[in-house]
C-alpha cells in the first residue's frame, strides 16, 4: 500500500532528476567522461545508501556497492565466480575447523599510509560485534567464540555486556592472529570476504565520532571515497593500493537515481555509463537489448547470474493441516511449469531453479530437486492421492517488491493445473509478510526470497532448514539433515564438506518443507563510453575489468 | 414579506404555447419534450444503457471467464479467439474489460447516488430551517469542500488500508466512502441555494398557510422544485467519480485484485516498456473508461440543457 506513492514522488523526484541532468549536458556541451584531461572516469547508477559507510552496518545494495570498491579484505572473491581468493591475507590454515590462524601480508597500506596489521581486524570486528554499538552486521561475528558476552542483556541495552572483547580473537604479533569458533566452521574462509570482515584503520578507533569517520571512511582497497552528497558519490583510484585487484579507472561517480527508468534512459541517450537495474517492462520482448547497441550493433548490455534464491515456503502442518501430506507438496510443486514463467514473466532474467541453492555458489549442484519438473498429470494424481487440499490455496507475498506478477501467474498455473482455486495475497510490505509468517499465521505457501551473506552452499541450507533455524519458516526438523550439515560443518576440505551439503539437499527434496522457483540473473548496461565492463555474482561492478572505448 | 421572485418558477406556472392548447404541463414534461428531439441524448442514453447492461449481466456479452488466464498467450495482439487481444497474465482482455464495468460502475452510480441524497439532505435542512443550523452544517461542509477530491481519496484510501483477502463489496465500498465523504459538499450547497430560492415562492407560502406542516411542505412543495439541478449535476459528477476510481486503481490504492476494473487493468498495462510492445493491453479498457465517462458527462450536460430555462 506505501509504494505507489513512494513511485509518485519517485517518479517526481526522476522528472527533476532528468529535467536536471538534461539542463547539465546542455550547458556542459556534451557529458563524454573519457578520458579527458588524462584521467579516466566513468559514471555508475547509485542509490542513497541507509547509513554511513560502515562496513559493518552496510547490509544493502546501495552503501554495498561503494563498499565492495573500497575495502580490502583477507578474502577477495572472484570476479567471475565468486570463488575466494586471499587479498590482504597471506594464509588462513587450521587443522580441526575450530582453532584458525590467520597471516597477514606484510607492507599492506592504508589509504592513510599506515600498515595494515593483526590488531586493525581484531579490534575492527571486537567494534563490530560489541552490542552496544548496534551494528546491522554483528551477526556476522556469532561464530568466534566469546560472541554471546558480547551482546546486550536487553533491547534498550541498559545491561551492559560483560566482555568487550571475544575471546576467540587473539592477536599472535603484528601480522598473525588466531580466531577459534564455537563450532567446526569449515567454510569460514569464504565467509571472511563479506565486507563486515573488513579491517579498520588506527584513525577509526582514534575517531570521536565513527559516523563522522564514515563519512569519508579511511580503507585499504583500490578507490578511496572523496566526496559524498546528496546526489552523487565520488570514489577515486588510491595510488598507495597494495593488493592484487587494481581498478582499471581513475575515478567512479555513483549518481544517485531514485528511478531505475530514468537510470536507463540516461544509459541509452549515453548521459551515464553504467546502470545495474534494467525496468522490467523494458525485459518485454528483449526490448532493452535493442535499445543497448551502439552504431555499429554491438551489444552494450550484459547478464549475470548472481546469488538470490526464490522459493516458496509451505506453511507448516500446525498451522495448515491441509499442507502435512507431502503429496499435496509434490503436486503443487510439480504443478508449477518455472521455465514459462521465468520465460514470460522474467523474459530470462531468472533461471529456473533445480535445487536449494544458487548455481553461483560454490559447492553447486544441478537437478538436486526431482519435485522441480513440471508435470502437471502428475501432480493431478498425487494431489487425489492426498485426498486433495481444503479450501482455496493462499499465496502470501509481500506487496512492496514487484512480486505481484509472478505471483499472478504461478497461481493461475496452480489453478489450471491442478484444478485447485489459488488467490494471490498481498502485504502491504515486507515487515508486515514476515512478521505474520514469523508468527505462523499464515495459510498456504509464502514466498521466501534468499540472498547469500557469502558464496558458499551452506548459507542456502543452515539458515533456512536446520532445526530451529532464524529463517525457518515452515518449522523443517530433520535429524538426517541436522546430522549432515553438523558433519559437512566440521570437514576439513570444502570438498569433502560440499559433498555432505549436497547429500542434505538431497534430504530437502525427499521432505519438501519448501519448493525451489528460480534463482536470479542480474541484468546490466553501459554506454558507448565503454568497451566492456564485468558485474560480480554479488551484482556488483568489478571496476578492475573496464575497458574504456578509446 | 418580500417581492417573489418570478423566473426560477416560470416553466410551472407555464406561459409556454404548449399550455395554451390545455394539457397540464410539469417541469420534467418540458425536459423531456426538449431532450427526445435531440439526437445527443438519445446517442448518450443507448450508451449509458449499453455500459449499465454490461455491468449487471456481462455474460450476455461474453462467456470466458475473465479470471481464466493461461500464460502461453501472454501479450498476443487483437485475433481470432480473443477480439481485443491478451493480457500480460493470458487472460482475455475482452472478457476483463466487460467484466470490469461493473465495479466501475458501481462505484459511479453509489457515490453519486450517496453524495446525492447526502448533501440533498443536508442542503434542505440547511436552508429550511436556516439560522444557527444553517451555520453549522454551511461550515461544515466548507470544511470538506476544502480538501481536493483527488488528494483526499489517496489520503483515506492509504491510511485505511484493505486488509488482503476482504471481500469484493467491501473494497467497492470502502472507494464509494472515501469518494462520498469528499463529494457531498458541492450537492449540499446546490441544494441549499436551490431550496433558498424556491422557499419564498407563492405555492410555498400558500401551503404554509394553510397550515401544512414543515414535512409536507418540504416534502411536497419544496424539494420537488428544487432537485432539478442536483439531478443534474450528480450525472456529470457520476462520470468524474468513476475517472477518479480509476486514477485511485491506477496509483495501486483504489480496488485491488482480484477485483477486475478499468482502472487496475490500465495501471497493469501502463508501463512504458508494454505501451511500446503492447498497445493493446491499454487501449481497450481505456477506451471503455473513456466512453462510460463520457456517456454519463453527455447525458448531464443534456439534461441541465433541457432544465435551465435560460439556456432555452
Amino acid at each position: 500500500m506505501r509504494t505507489p506513492i513512494r513511485i509518485l514522488t519517485a517518479g517526481i523526484a526522476a522528472a527533476l532528476l532528468v529535467l536536471g541532468t538534461t539542463a547539465c549536458a546542455s550547458d556542459g556541451g556534451n557529458n563524454d567522461p573519457g578520458t579527458s584531461g588524462g584521467i579516466s572516469a566513468i559514471t555508475v547508477r547509485g542509490c542513497t545508501p541507509q547509513s554511513e559507510l560502515l562496513p559493518t552496518n552496510t547490509n544493502e545494495v546501495c552503501g554495498g556497492n561503494i563498499l565492495d570498491a573500497t575495502e580490502a579484505k583477507l578474502i577477495h572473491y572472484n570476479a567471475d565466480d565468486a570463488s575466494p581468493e586471499l587479498d590482504i591475507a597471506e594464509s588462513i590454515e587450521t587443522d580441526d575447523a575450530i582453532n584458525w590462524t590467520v597471516k597477514l601480508k606484510p607492507g599492506y597500506m592504508f589509504q592513510d599510509g599506515t600498515e595494515v596489521k593483526a590488531h586493525n581486524f581484531v579490534d575492527a570486528w571486537n567494534w563490530g560485534a560489541y552490542g552496544p554499538n548496534a551494528q546491522m552486521n554483528e551477526y556476522f561475528f556469532e561464530m568466534i567464540e566469546g560472541y554471546e558476552d558480547m551482546q546486550c542483556g536487553d533491547a534498550d541495552c541498559k545491561e551492559v555486556p560483560v566482555a568487550d572483547s571475544m575471546k576467540g580473537l587473539e592477536v599472535l604479533d603484528d601480522y598473525t592472529f588466531t580466531i577459534r569458533t564455537v563450532a567446526p566452521t569449515s567454510n569460514l574462509t569464504v565467509r571472511l570476504g563479506y565486507t563486515a570482515f573488513a579491517p579498520q584503520p588506527d584513525a577509526f578507533f582514534a575517531s570521536e565520532d565513527k559516523l563522522e569517520f564514515a563519512k569519508k571512511p579511511i580503507a585499504a582497497g583500490p578507490f578511496q571515497v572523496t566526496s559524498k552528497t546528496d546526489t552523487e558519490i565520488v570514489i577515486e583510484k588510491f595510488e598507495g593500493y597494495s593488493g592484487k585487484f587494481p581498478g582499471s579507472v581513475d575515478k567512479v561517480t555513483f549518481k544517485i537515481y531514485n528511478d531505475s527508468t530514468a537510470a536507463y534512459q540516461d544509459v541509452v541517450a549515453n548521459n551515464l555509463d553504467v546502470t545495474d537495474l534494467i525496468p522490467a517492462d523494458y525485459l518485454v520482448a528483449d526490448m532493452w537489448k535493442q535499445d543497448l547497441v551502439d552504431s555499429a550493433g554491438a551489444p552494450r548490455w550484459g547478464t549475470k547470474d548472481t546469488g538470490v534464491f526464490q522459493a516458496l515456503t509451505f506453511s507448516p502442518a500446525k498451522t495448515d493441516p491441509g499442507m502435512a501430506d507431502i503429496r499435496v507438496r509434490q503436486a503443487i510443486s510439480m504443478a508449477v511449469d518455472r521455465s514459462q514463467v521465468v520465460d514470460i514473466v522474467f523474459n530470462n532474467a531468472r533461471v529456473a531453479a533445480t535445487g536449494w541453492t544458487s548455481p553461483v555458489v560454490d559447492g553447486f549442484s544441478e537437478n538436486q530437486c526431482t519435485n522441480c519438473v513440471f508435470d502437471p498429470d502428475r501432480a493431478k494424481e498425487l494431489l487425489a492421492e492426498a485426498g486433495g487440499y481444503p479450501g482455496p490455496l493462499e499465496l502470501w507475498i509481500n506487496g512492496d517488491g514487484g512480486h505481484q506478477q509472478w505471483a499472478d501467474a504461478v497461481c493461475n498455473q496452480i489453478k489450471n493445473n491442478l484444478e485447485l482455486e489459488c488467490l494471490v495475497q498481498a502485504t502491504p510490505d515486507f515487515a508486515t509478510l514476515r512478521n505474520k509468517i514469523k508468527a505462523r499465521e499464515l495459510k498456504g505457501i509464502m514466498r521466501a526470497g534468499w540472498q547469500m551473506d557469502y558464496p558458499s552452499i551452506e548459507n542456502f541450507l543452515t539458515p533456512l532448514y536446520a532445526t530451529g533455524a532464524s529463517a525457518n519458516d515452515s518449522d523443517f526438523s530433520n535429524a538426517n539433515f541436522d546430522r549432515l550439515l553438523r558433519e559437512a560443518a566440521a570437514a576439513t576440505t570444502n570438498d569433502a564438506a560440499n559433498l555432505l551439503y549436497q547429500e542434505a539437499e538431497r534430504v530437502l527434496d525427499q521432505e519438501m518443507p519448501a519448493m525451489p522457483l528460480w534463482t536470479q540473473q542480474s541484468q546490466y548496461g553501459f554506454s558507448t563510453n565503454i568497451k566492456s565492463i564485468k558485474m560480480t555474482p554479488f551484482s556488483t561492478f568489478d571496476f578492475g575489468s573496464v575497458v574504456l572505448a578509446s | 414579506m418580500t417581492e417573489t421572485p418570478h423566473t426560477h418558477v416560470e416553466p410551472i406556472l407555464g406561459d409556454t404555447p404548449e399550455q395554451v392548447q390545455g394539457k397540464p404541463r410539469s417541469l420534467w414534461g418540458d425536459a423531456w419534450e426538449i431532450m427526445r428531439r435531440r439526437p445527443l441524448f438519445w446517442f448518450a442514453a443507448a450508451l449509458l444503457i449499453f455500459f449499465i447492461i454490461m455491468a449487471i449481466v456481462p455474460e450476455l456479452f461474453t462467456t470466458k471467464d475473465p479470471r481464466a488466464c493461461f500464460l502461453e498467450y501472454s501479450r498476443q495482439p487483437p485475433g481470432p479467439g480473443a477480439v481485443f487481444g491478451y493480457d500480460f497474465q493470458g487472460c482475455d482482455i475482452f472478457a476483463r474489460t466487460i467484466h470490469g464495468a461493473r465495479a466501475s460502475i458501481m462505484v459511479g452510480i453509489f457515490t453519486a447516488g450517496f453524495t446525492a441524497i447526502l448533501g440533498s439532505i443536508l442542503g434542505t435542512i440547511a436552508a429550511y430551517f436556516g439560522g444557527w443550523v444553517d451555520t453549522v452544517l454551511s461550515r461544515l461542509a466548507d470544511m470538506f469542500f476544502a480538501i481536493p477530491l483527488l488528494l483526499g481519496g489517496i489520503i483515506i484510501m492509504y491510511t485505511i488500508p484493505t486488509p488482503p483477502g476482504s471481500n469484493y463489496l467491501l473494497v467497492v465500498f470502502k472507494v464509494v466512502f472515501a469518494l462520498s465523504i469528499l463529494g457531498w459538499p458541492s450537492i449540499f450547497r446546490l441544494m441549499r441555494s436551490s431550496v433558498l430560492q424556491t422557499k419564498p415562492n407563492d405555492y410555498v407560502q400558500a401551503a404554509r398557510a394553510l397550515g401544512a406542516s414543515p414535512m409536507h411542505v418540504v416534502g411536497s412543495h419544496i424539494v420537488p422544485n428544487s432537485l432539478a439541478p442536483v439531478i443534474v449535476v450528480s450525472t456529470i459528477d457520476l462520470g468524474a467519480y468513476i475517472a477518479t476510481e480509476a486514477t485511485l486503481s491506477f496509483l495501486g490504492i483504489g480496488l485491488q485484485p482480484p477485483t477486475v476494473s478499468w482502472g487496475i487493468a490500465i495501471s497493469n498495462a501502463s508501463a512504458l516498456g508494454y505501451i511500446r510492445q503492447a498497445p493493446h493491453m491499454l487501449m481497450f479498457p481505456a477506451l471503455f473508461l473513456s466512453l462510460a465517462v463520457l456517456s454519463f458527462i453527455m447525458l448531464g450536460e443534456v439534461i441541465r440543457d433541457a432544465l435551465d430555462p435560460k439556456l432555452r
